[in-house]
């Protein structure tokens, strides 16, 4: 049987055996989520977390799922973890760059098991980081909660979105708005965008059901929203070089409210 | 991982223009939106005119409302 599409727009609507399955791939990138947590520490290179979590994910019979991920007509993705360090915004290549005390590091990763989709993603201050770094990263986690707890059946695309940028910005922090969260089923990125920011207020966009499963991801910055793309092709940094955070997470849109599945 | 993100991106024609350099656009799949003209048709002196072939950015928001972005020849 396939997954049930919702013909206006795209989404996808799981099944009970399906949310169950997202569950488990869930479970997977969780655990390897505190794994790689716990290893990072001053000293480290980033290719080393690389190999945890590709270690700790392969152990449990699931596949990293960036490795080789190709949004054409980009290259493919060539590691298991996004390593992302200060300002940074996300989709760091892993590579000799060592881990020092005052950094905060950015990891995002996913996994497939039994052909679904987890998708996650944290920021760490490594030893003590300035008041303000600490800040963002709390305000980021905050305002992450903040969209899931929209993240119910009858609700609205826009209250996410609305919810996640009023929280950064009453914070006094902006919201990257050229990357945006996502669907996630079968496939790692699926309807509907998820942004981080709206300029239409609550109240518009997609009516959620349950069964929708949605990667929500606010990236926050402490300077301008705006991006800038390195050279390389992947590594997405602030356009003014402030600090950038990024948290996610995996969430089940359910009847019984939202299920952060990793 | 973050998606990229994408703005939905059609093409239609002019079917009316309205005050405030606001057009109702007919879209290829018959649905009708309401587009303004974008700052850098405006800046550029283009005109656009009913029957004009245009290519509207849509709002992923709201269907009904869109962007005029390119004017074909």
């Amino acid at each position: 049987m396939g997954t049930n599409v919702d013909k206006a727009n795209g989404i996808t609507i799981k099944s009970g055996r399906e949310l169950d399955l997202m569950r488990e791939v869930g479970k997977v990138v969780a655990e390897a989520k505190s794994v790689v947590r716990n290893a990072i520490k001053p000293g480290v290179t980033s290719k080393e977390m690389d190999i945890v979590a590709e270690e700790t994910i392969r152990s449990m019979g699931a596949i990293p799922s960036f490795k080789g991920y190709k949004p054409s007509p980009s290259r493919p993705f060539p590691a298991t973890i996004c390593f992302s360090f200060n300002e940074e915004i996300v989709h760091g290549i892993p590579g000799d760059r060592v881990v020092a005390e005052g950094d905060i590091v950015s990891v995002d990763f996913g996994a497939i098991l039994n052909g679904f989709h987890g998708d996650s993603a944290f920021t760490v201050g490594i030893g003590t980081v300035s008041q303000k770094a600490q800040l963002l990263m709390d305000s980021t986690r905050i305002s992450l909660n903040e969209g899931i707890g929209k993240a119910v059946p009858g609700g609205r695309l826009s209250d996410i979105s609305h919810a996640v940028q009023g929280s950064a910005e009453s914070r006094g922090f902006s919201v990257v708005r050229e990357y945006v969260g996502h669907g996630i089923g079968r496939s790692l990125h699926e309807e509907p965008q998820v942004p981080n920011y709206t300029d239409m207020g609550p109240g518009y966009g997609t009516v959620l059901k349950a069964g929708m499963v949605l990667a929500i991801e606010p990236m926050l910055n402490i300077g301008t929203w705006r991006t800038k793309l390195l050279r390389d092709g992947w590594t997405v940094v602030t356009a003014d070089g402030e600090l950038s955070a990024h948290f996610e997470h995996t969430v089940a849109i359910t009847n019984d409210g939202p299920e952060i599945l990793t | 991982m973050p998606k990229e993100k994408e703005s939905i991106e059609v093409e239609g024609t002019i079917k009316e223009a309205l005050p405030n350099a606001s057009f109702k656009v007919e879209l290829a799949n018959g649905h009708e939106v309401l587009a303004y003209i974008s700052g850098k048709l405006r800046v550029n002196y283009i005109r656009v005119l009913p029957g004009d072939r245009v290519l509207v950015d849509l709002s992923p928001y709201d269907l009904t409302r869109g962007r005029i972005t390119y004017r074909f020849r």
